[in-house]
């Protein structure tokens, strides 16, 4: 960052390439919309970019770079409204949430083998698991599970401190583990 | 401890950050000696552990090929495009403004301390327009020779007559 902060570009042009995939993964699992993942990622290297000038390196740039990526998840949240949150493009949960169970398994038993049913099913049931979490929990399960971030640095990119942190955790898991029992036991 | 007893609210949040190898060592020892004996904690502790093992379940989608030099063009023409905002004419302009404001300001606040005055501080003309029905018959008031007279003559509206027929006289 202190390159870019000089002037250099390719090193810049590094650095979203070493964040990019990590910015969309985590705006992704936070909105449940993976277009607007991408744009919102690429609005947190646009502010990098615009702030590179005043750049300090006071803390872990990963830390302001997740920083940047959790206020703009929050703005757009709000922003959002209440416009009901869509899936990724290609999921098929709207078409399986509107339906009864018992008329989504006989169609989708047809297409694919069960093992894949229940992977699917799984990956289907986690999505709405995280999806259920308040905004603050999501963010720290996601920066702890995605970048293995400590506590300590997960507070610092929320705005919290380690104890806090530890709070909104362990109530975050507890709440996964609510509603995954089905799925863990 | 009680073999089927549950843990405190304070042991359960510290399973996490146990399992997150965030506890200081003091804690960590607390912790491992109730899950030694308690195998509600031990199944607390391992059902935490595999919920946090389904996330690897969630997606984790890619940036599209072109995502980088996308996002570097936006970057590189952002920073080619003139800042408005930072142009001379706005900067005048937000000057202005400025000095605009405070000039009304400061006369909605002379205008306001001008009304309030003359509305709550009296002047001295104002004292001697409302003494003014008493300096009009100050001669007339100078005659009574005091109050006592003066009460006797309001109660007796005869008095008052006598006294006037009799200057009438007087005067022709």
């Amino acid at each position: 960052m202190l390159r870019v902060r000089e002037g250099d570009d390719e090193a810049f042009a590094k650095l979203v390439r070493n964040y990019q995939d990590r910015l969309v993964s985590i705006f992704a699992n936070m909105l449940g919309e993976r277009d607007q993942a991408e744009d919102l990622a690429q609005e947190v290297f646009l502010r990098i970019y615009r702030a590179r000038h005043g750049y300090e390196p006071n803390a872990r740039f990963s830390t302001w770079v997740f920083r940047i990526a959790h206020n703009l998840a929050s703005n757009s949240r709000r922003s959002k409204g209440r416009r009901k949150e869509v899936a990724f493009p290609g999921s098929n949960s709207d078409s399986q949430a509107s339906r009864p169970a018992e008329q989504q398994v006989p169609e989708k038993s047809a297409l694919m083998p069960a093992r894949q049913l229940d992977r699917n099913e799984l990956q289907e049931r986690v999505r709405e698991a995280i999806l259920t979490l308040n905004e603050r929990q999501r963010m720290a399960i996601l920066l702890h599970k995605f970048e293995e971030m400590s506590y300590a640095d997960i507070g610092e990119a929320l705005d919290m401190t380690p104890q806090a942190v530890k709070s909104l955790l362990s109530r975050a898991r507890e709440n996964l583990r609510t509603a995954l029992e089905s799925y863990v036991k | 401890m009680d073999r089927l007893s549950r843990i405190s609210a304070e042991q359960r949040a510290d399973l996490v950050a146990y399992l997150d190898g965030e506890l200081p060592e003091d804690r960590t020892h607390e912790i491992e000696t109730v899950l030694a004996s308690s195998p509600v904690a031990q199944k607390d502790v391992e059902l935490l552990s595999r919920t946090y093992d389904l996330l690897d379940e969630l997606p984790r989608p890619k940036a599209p090929d072109e995502f980088s030099e996308k996002t570097l063009a936006t970057a590189r023409l952002e920073a080619m495009r003139p800042d408005v905002m930072q142009s001379p004419a706005v900067r005048k302009a937000r000057k202005g403004a400025v000095l605009a404001g405070w000039t009304l300001g400061l006369v909605l606040l002379a205008v306001i301390s001008y009304l309030t005055a003359n509305r709550w501080i009296p002047r001295e003309s104002d004292l001697l327009l409302e003494d003014l029905p008493v300096i009009e018959r100050l001669d007339e008031y100078s005659e009574i020779d005091n109050f006592t007279f003066l009460d006797r003559l309001s109660r007796k509206p005869q008095l008052l007559r006598d006294m006037r027929t009799g200057g009438r006289r007087e005067a022709q």
